[in-house]
């Protein structure tokens, strides 16, 4: 699968360029407008990241070049501003989805997989890791398959681990991911750990190993075992 | 601050302009008077004078007494008191031709021929003069009226003619709004103060928007270009505590590098958030019906209200309403409720509560320790630790007093209160 990365930034455009590689993406980079329109001309991508704040105009025009070319990547739209304005817009072009600067990388990956599995139906709609299995399609869980009850928060963290195996996740990168903006309500992510807990618990009932380890008090991570 | 009562321009420089007009008016009709009066006594004197020479020459030829037209004549066997002599007196006098009283003059003076003294009485009729003198001093208040009259009936038209483009500069003034790139408009006036004014009221704002043009750019511009390198920095972080052989020896370090930058993306959002506000970008104002979207956020923050064993009371008036951006009631609601569940004890169930035009959110919990009347202030915090931005409240404060909705806080039977009050 081929992702295009947008970004002027070129710490941060190498930095998710590896990350995305060693997912098993394949990357290409651009750092200006014009370059970008001239990739996504000649070469046809899963995915385009796009950052909007581009030196050389805004990234929205990409989205009416691939219009126009008829041309349906999925477009993720990476923003630094809070601003609603931006989003709106990009979502209403035909975005498929917007990130705000900081986001995870963890994140950044479940969005991705995410935005191809649903557009393009080439990722996968299964999900297996040892033992335990995914279906994304129906959003079921299964140990051997043995179907797993999960409510709807655990099935989110279970699919975000899987999608981010052997990854450390912290604290801070679960709960945002799973309870977006209104995380801002809470004071510390201590809370993360019932839900682990409890996931833990049921995955192991059914016979699943320990695949879900802290690491450093920080966050945790998911094992292949 | 008003010491005084304060006047228009223009009816301070009418009033003063009457006092003036006044003075002058009454100076010059009393110095009218008193010449024409000198005026008076130097005809009837003159006419005296040519009297009593003519007298005085037919005295000195016969030595008989008698009478003249309009003067009397008398001998005086023995001479007293010469010195109080002439006495001049006025009087009425009954004339027959013309049947009604008229003013005279008369002179008594005692004059001396061939060595014998007389003393002579004469009469001039000075009605005309008097009456003369009589009638331009009645003409006079009259006069006074209708040129104060005329003063003011001009003033009142100039002031709408003449001051125009000033009360037009005033509501530009008045209307001038900072941030919004407003043009000032030209006035167009030919005096020469009024365009000095606009010269310098057009040079302020220019300097003004440039400033803050300056100023909101830097601040977007901090709160924006941060989050890039932030990113960077997170995601760095987070392939070091990928790394084991890193974490076992800076566990620490990483730790809190994480939480900082953490820290300061929040701070960056938060600050472009109320930036934002200040700037007045969120005008989207309408009348919010509370109940449905306190519910709803109630039910979104009921999980971590859980996780810290609270509870949320909620007591609703569907009728309950504010006016203002339905965002910025968002952000209300969950820096107030933020703020509770983060300070809440366990004696009592946090409350939500509508009923009036009053929004209350309260939360049990001990006595602040802090100043009360400064925890709407920026970064002022009794919590130093990493969660706590020390924005929020201001936040809401700010929100608050853009909108111009009542927030206060109390402390009361234990329970910290923040009540939102509308229509203040």
């Amino acid at each position: 699968m081929k992702l295009l990365i947008v970004e002027d930034n070129f710490q941060l455009a190498d930095d998710l360029s590896r990350f995305l590689t060693e997912n098993g993406f394949i990357v290409e980079m651009s750092d200006t407008l014009a370059s970008a329109k001239d990739k996504v001309s000649v070469y046809d991508y899963d995915l385009v990241i796009l950052d909007l704040g581009l030196p050389d105009g805004n990234g929205l025009d990409i989205i009416h070049e691939l219009k126009k070319m008829k041309k349906d990547p999925g477009i993720l739209i990476v923003t630094a501003k809070n601003a609603v304005e931006d989003k709106v817009k990009g979502l209403e072009l035909g975005a498929d989805d917007f990130i705000t600067k900081p986001f995870h990388k963890a994140e950044l990956n479940a969005r991705v997989r995410s935005i191809i599995r649903r557009k393009s139906f080439k990722g996968s709609s299964k999900l297996e890791i040892n033992n335990i299995k995914i279906d994304l399609d129906s959003r079921e869980a299964f140990v051997d398959e043995n179907l797993v009850e999960l409510t709807r928060k655990e099935y989110d963290l279970l699919l975000y681990f899987m999608y981010n195996k052997s990854r450390v996740l912290t604290k801070e990168n679960i709960a945002e991911h799973l309870w977006g903006d209104h995380i801002d309500q809470a004071d510390n992510f201590d809370f993360i750990y019932n839900h682990i807990k409890n996931l833990r618990k049921k995955l192991q009932k059914l016979g699943a190993g320990n695949n879900i380890r802290s690491v450093y008090g920080m966050g945790y991570k998911f094992f292949e075992l | 601050m008003k010491i005084f009562k304060s006047f228009r321009l223009l009816t301070k420089t009418t009033l003063f302009y009457l006092i003036f007009v006044f003075i002058t008016f009454f100076v010059s009709a009393s110095y009218l008077i008193h010449k024409s009066n000198q005026y008076i006594n130097n005809e009837t004197e003159h006419i005296f004078k040519f009297r009593e020479k003519h007298v005085h020459r037919y005295l000195q030829e016969t030595d008989s007494v008698k009478n003249f037209r309009s003067t009397k004549l008398v001998l005086l066997n023995e001479i007293r008191d010469t010195a109080k002599y002439p006495v001049y007196k006025d009087t009425l006098l009954y004339i027959e031709e013309l049947e009604q009283n008229q003013l005279h003059r008369q002179k008594t003076s005692v004059i001396e021929a061939n060595g014998k003294f007389y003393m002579v009485s004469m009469i001039v009729n000075i009605n005309d003069f008097t009456k003369l003198q009589k009638d331009i001093a009645h003409r006079i208040f009259p006069s006074f009226i209708i040129l104060a009259l005329t003063i003011i009936l001009f003033s009142a038209l100039m002031s709408g003619y003449l001051l125009n483009p000033f009360h037009r500069i005033l509501l530009q003034m008045n209307r001038y709004k900072v941030g919004k790139g407003v043009q000032v408009q030209d006035i167009n006036s030919s005096t020469l103060e009024f365009k000095k004014l606009q010269y310098l009221f057009k040079r302020m704002v220019n300097r003004i928007e440039t400033d803050y043009r300056n100023l909101k750019e830097y601040t977007e511009n901090m709160a924006h270009e941060i989050q890039t390198p932030l990113t960077i920095i997170r995601n760095k972080v987070e392939r070091l505590i990928s790394d084991e052989s890193v974490m076992q020896v800076h566990k620490d370090s990483v730790k809190a590098i994480y939480n900082e930058a953490n820290h300061l993306s929040k701070l960056g959002n938060t600050l472009n958030l109320l930036t934002k506000i200040e700037n007045g970008e969120y005008t989207n104002s309408e009348n919010l019906n509370t109940s449905r979207i306190i519910i709803e956020h109630v039910d979104s923050i009921k999980e971590l209200v859980d996780l810290k064993s609270l509870k949320i009371d909620v007591s609703l008036d569907s009728e309950h309403q504010l006016l203002m951006d339905p965002f910025l009631f968002d952000i209300i609601l969950k820096n107030l409720l933020r703020n509770a569940i983060r300070y809440a004890s366990n004696q009592g169930p946090i409350k939500i509560e509508t009923s009036g035009n009053v929004l209350k959110i309260s939360n049990y919990g001990e006595k602040l320790e802090v100043n009360e009347q400064k925890i709407f202030e920026r970064f002022y915090t009794s919590d130093h630790s990493n969660q706590s931005l020390g924005l929020g409240l201001a936040l809401v404060k700010r929100i608050c007093d853009l909108n111009q909705l009542q927030l206060t806080y109390t402390y009361s039977e234990g329970q910290h209160v923040f009540a939102i009050k509308s229509n203040v």
